[in-house]
């Protein structure tokens, strides 16, 4: 038995429901029409505390001798710092003549290596490497209990 | 504008547009839209050459990652390496809590920032990937953690602010 009434519920949420949907897909157009933003690094952005405040330092004026001391001090740097950055170039130099040298014996010695040898290392990606630290973890520390909590600001658009 | 402008345009005679100057400026760009920050395409790579390779600097100092991202970026300059880009990634902030020796109660103990720089390279021939390795190795500093890796669209994704909003939505419609 079929009555008029169920029938106009249907007719009317599937009315809403398509309007619904309609609402649904403007509102997903609008957003996506919108850029995605990068996150602000707060590394560079200098907190308001160090530009609002008026502390000027004074410094003490310096003697001749001490000035003098600190110029040839600055040289003596300079010429550490070229030293070694030479080292470094005289380094790079070496390891790729090296190199160089030993794909070329190789290749007289095989082709097949050679090709071995120039394709590109897939274990190599992703290489880890934790820096020197200044001092080891001491033998036998019993450090206390505790937690880390990350409280990274979270940024949404 | 000069034509409209002045009273005299005789269209007819061959002196119309006499006072006519800015065909000869160079042309002016049109104005900038903001930016968009669209992903660049990942290289893949051939047999003998890396694709996009990120170096990843992670340390809880600030001026020691920036000065070593500045020396790594500088180094691949001198060597002649494409660098793509180089970016920083945002700021972590960790709070480190103890217990005390006698209490149930956890105490403060620091606030510890991570920060990190990212180097991104592109052509990266096979030969010389070992010997760029063996150099930043030989100048990492303390407590900087290197990482070197492929780039992905995850590394792109995780620059990027997340849209709770459109996710929700997407979530809905499907």
């Amino acid at each position: 038995p079929c009555r008029a009434q169920p029938k106009k519920k249907k007719k009317v949420d599937v009315k809403k429901e398509q309007a619904q949907k309609e609402r649904m897909k403007k509102k997903l157009k609008k957003l996506e029409k919108a850029p995605p933003e990068l996150i602000p690094i707060e590394d560079f952005i200098t907190p308001l505390k160090y530009s609002e405040s008026n502390r000027v330092r004074s410094l003490p004026a310096l003697s001749s001798e001490e000035s003098e001391r600190r110029v040839l001090l600055l040289k003596k740097w300079c010429l550490f710092k070229q030293k070694q950055d030479e080292a470094e170039k005289k380094a790079i130099k070496a390891l790729v003549e090296s190199q160089q040298e030993a794909l070329k014996e190789l290749r007289l010695e095989s082709e097949e290596l050679f090709e071995a040898a120039i394709r590109r290392d897939e274990g190599l990606f992703p290489f880890e490497r934790a820096g020197p630290s200044y001092t080891p973890p001491l033998p036998g520390y019993d450090p206390p209990e505790g937690k880390c909590v990350d409280i990274t600001r979270v940024y949404t658009q | 504008d000069a034509l409209l402008g002045c009273h005299r345009s005789y269209r007819s005679r061959p002196t119309h547009g006499i006072g006519k100057f800015k065909y000869l400026l160079p042309k002016e760009a049109p104005k900038k839209r903001k930016e968009r920050v669209q992903m660049k395409e990942i290289d893949a790579g051939t047999e003998h050459q890396y694709g996009d390779v990120n170096i990843q600097m992670t340390s809880y100092d600030l001026c020691l990652v920036e000065h070593f991202a500045q020396y790594v970026h500088r180094l691949c300059n001198r060597l002649s390496i494409r660098v793509n880009e180089s970016y920083a990634m945002p700021t972590k902030t960790d709070e480190v809590l103890f217990m005390e020796d006698r209490g149930s109660k956890m105490q403060l103990d620091a606030v510890l920032t991570t920060h990190q720089r990212v180097v991104q390279i592109r052509g990266l021939s096979s030969t010389f990937a070992p010997i760029l390795l063996e150099i930043i190795q030989s100048s990492q500093p303390e407590g900087v953690h290197l990482l070197m890796k492929q780039h992905t669209e995850a590394d792109f994704k995780s620059r990027l602010k997340s849209r709770p909003e459109l996710e929700e939505l997407l979530a809905e419609m499907s």
